[in-house]
């Protein structure tokens, strides 16, 4: 049989660098240079955070790249300050990413919507082809998800991550801290919801590289063409031995299992003293609920 | 019909072993339960004159502290700490006969319906306390060895001190039927890949992820204290989903099979056969004491001092 003609010439690998269709994009830029496709976070003015406009986005541009024979390798960043805070905490356009509490939701709806925002993970987690993702500043919550699911994180040393969900009274829902960070580390950033500089998330696995700032983007474009390099087939088969690995150890059990666990979190028992976080932010505004939210555990561990 | 020495015997696991503990009337002896404040409680290891050995009655009064910390719908945060010279240094090996802890005695001739009998109630100690529906921190200073290492590694936090002495001696533990703890190298990823956890200090514990943190001795209990504080402003709810959800992805990841390995492999160990040159905990404790035993143990167990004898 006659091989399959890859459409690459010999000159250059890609002859049309800006071919990506940007066309209905406005939260996500979407680039192809180089072999590698760029997925760059682009709310720049509300530190990334994700919207459902956004993460609508974000489903097309990575189920744009994992087809594009022109892609061999995905980058991920954040354009501005930050990588991403997380999800968009201020209740607007954020039905999907973040169900108001006491949204009256028929436990079916729940069920839907918790599988389709772990279907979301779990799509990118097993994404075809090799994923980076470039962190520098916040990288937080469903920001942190999204650098945990590439396969490779590079940061710069002024990365932090973590996710608060429970100082909100929200379930973190990101199975993969347990194998990435080891037991203890993990029920640590948990259940404090603390922050965690570039240099500890290094060292507890969350991170595989950190470097200056000003190198990040020189030290991820070398390891994505280095990667682009290699035979986009092998690239596709460690992949997916590696995945067929951690689903061995139990990570599909836990996205349902997690589903499960997310819905008792969002129909528990609310204790009358509790610090409503949504309260604060209909009443005082965004700002002062996130104030309010991390002032009991400032300086904290 | 053998019957785990006349106490139930128990064919499924039980996960709430604190609930056959009362504590209503309870005179607490050798651990003891305060409350620090409305939302934090407080347990005890309370025999510093044996470092905090555990024996059967330690364990009782430990659980009847979680229960009456379950059951006090104002407590939140439980810290678990030794009194004296150090958290613990795991079993008591000179308990009487009859007790769990340690190892039943050969000369009781058990059957292996006795063995796992015995072996579940131990077992599901250790996962009793890692299913508490509240955050429990361990407090450790000084020793923290075997079976309270165990218990340390089954709390949600470890706070140690720098100078805190964390794990067994060498292979030494083999000597009296009891196998390594297999959920250690799951604890720290840093840990397993490197290391194979023989024995650390406070510090470097915290270097590898074993513990969450480690500071100076004479400022442990302060600095335990501000973490029960800071984790108890939390709603009980959020603490006990956000704690079942962790445990149940360690379940799915197989920590249940790696208990039932754990205590299969006590099962096995108690058929092994000694060789005239190796050291036998029962057959050393009846000739030379347990100091004798202990003396023994820590040669075979430290190479260096191996090589020594040997020269």
């Amino acid at each position: 049989m006659k091989p399959e003609t890859l459409p690459i010439s010999n000159t250059s690998l890609h002859p049309n660098p800006e071919g990506a269709n940007m066309a209905n994009y406005n939260y996500v830029i979407y680039e192809k240079r180089d072999g590698i496709g760029y997925i760059t976070l682009n709310r720049p003015d509300k530190l990334n955070a994700i919207n459902n406009a956004m993460l609508e986005e974000l489903d097309r541009a990575f189920a744009e790249a994992e087809p594009d024979l022109e892609v061999k390798v995905v980058v991920v960043k954040g354009a501005g300050p930050a990588f991403s805070v997380g999800q968009d905490l201020s209740g607007v356009d954020t039905s999907e990413v973040l169900p108001e509490p006491g949204a009256l939701l028929t436990p079916k709806k729940r069920l839907e919507a918790e599988r389709r925002r772990n279907r979301r993970w779990e799509y990118i987690f097993n994404l075809i082809k090799p994923t980076i993702a470039q962190v520098h500043g916040y990288c937080l919550g469903w920001g942190c998800n999204l650098a945990m699911v590439c396969d490779i994180t590079i940061a710069s040393d002024d990365a932090v991550f973590g996710d608060p969900s429970i100082r909100m009274g929200l379930l973190s829902g990101m199975p993969l801290w347990i194998w990435l960070t080891g037991i203890k580390k993990a029920r640590e950033f948990l259940l404090t919801g603390r922050y965690i500089s570039a240099t500890e998330a290094e060292q507890f696995g969350l991170v595989n590289k950190v470097v200056p700032r000003a190198k990040l983007e020189e030290e991820v474009y070398r390891l994505a063409k280095g990667i682009s390099l290699a035979p986009g087939d092998a690239l596709a088969n460690c992949k997916d031995g590696i995945n067929a690995v951690m689903e061995a150890r139990g990570l599909g059990e836990a996205w349902r299992f997690t589903n499960e666990m997310q819905i008792i979190m969002q129909q528990r028992t609310r204790e009358r003293d509790e610090f409503d976080f949504f309260a604060v932010r209909d009443k005082k505004g965004l700002k002062a609920a996130l104030e309010a939210r991390d002032a009991p555990f400032k300086n904290f561990p | 019909m053998p019957t785990g020495f006349g106490r139930d015997f128990v064919t499924q696991y039980q996960k709430c072993e604190w609930e056959h503990a009362e504590y209503r009337g309870r005179q607490y002896q050798d651990a003891l339960y305060d409350k620090v404040s409305d939302r934090i409680a407080r347990i005890t290891f309370n025999r510093p004159e044996k470092r905090n050995a555990f024996t059967d009655r330690m364990f009782e009064d430990m659980f009847a502290g979680l229960h009456q910390a379950n059951d006090d719908p104002d407590v939140r945060v439980v810290i678990i700490r030794g009194a004296g010279p150090c958290f613990g240094a795991g079993h008591e090996l000179s308990s009487p006969e009859d007790q769990d802890s340690p190892p039943v005695h050969p000369s009781k001739n058990p059957t292996m319906v006795d063995y796992y009998g015995f072996e579940r109630r131990r077992c599901t100690k250790w996962e009793t306390i890692m299913d508490f529906p509240k955050i429990t921190i361990a407090q450790v200073h000084g020793f923290c060895i075997g079976a309270s290492q165990i218990v340390a590694s089954c709390c949600d936090l470890v706070i140690a001190a720098e100078d805190a002495q964390f794990g067994i001696r060498g292979f030494g533990n083999l000597h009296h039927g009891v196998t390594f703890w297999p959920i250690w190298p799951l604890w720290s990823n840093k840990a397993y890949a490197g290391h194979p956890i023989s024995e650390c200090s406070g510090k470097e514990a915290a270097e590898l992820g074993f513990i969450n943190k480690a500071v100076p001795r004479d400022r442990l209990e302060e600095e335990t204290l501000r973490w029960a504080e800071v984790l108890s402003q939390l709603p009980i709810e959020v603490i006990t989903i956000t704690k079942e959800w962790i445990n149940g992805i360690l379940d799915v990841t197989g920590m249940g099979s790696a208990q039932r390995s754990h205590f299969i492999s006590h099962i096995a160990l108690q058929y092994v056969r000694f060789r005239p040159y190796e050291v036998n905990l029962y057959k050393a404790k009846k000739e030379k004491g347990l100091k004798g035993f202990l003396k023994d143990r820590a040669v075979t167990a430290t190479p260096s001092q191996l090589q020594e004898k040997e020269r």
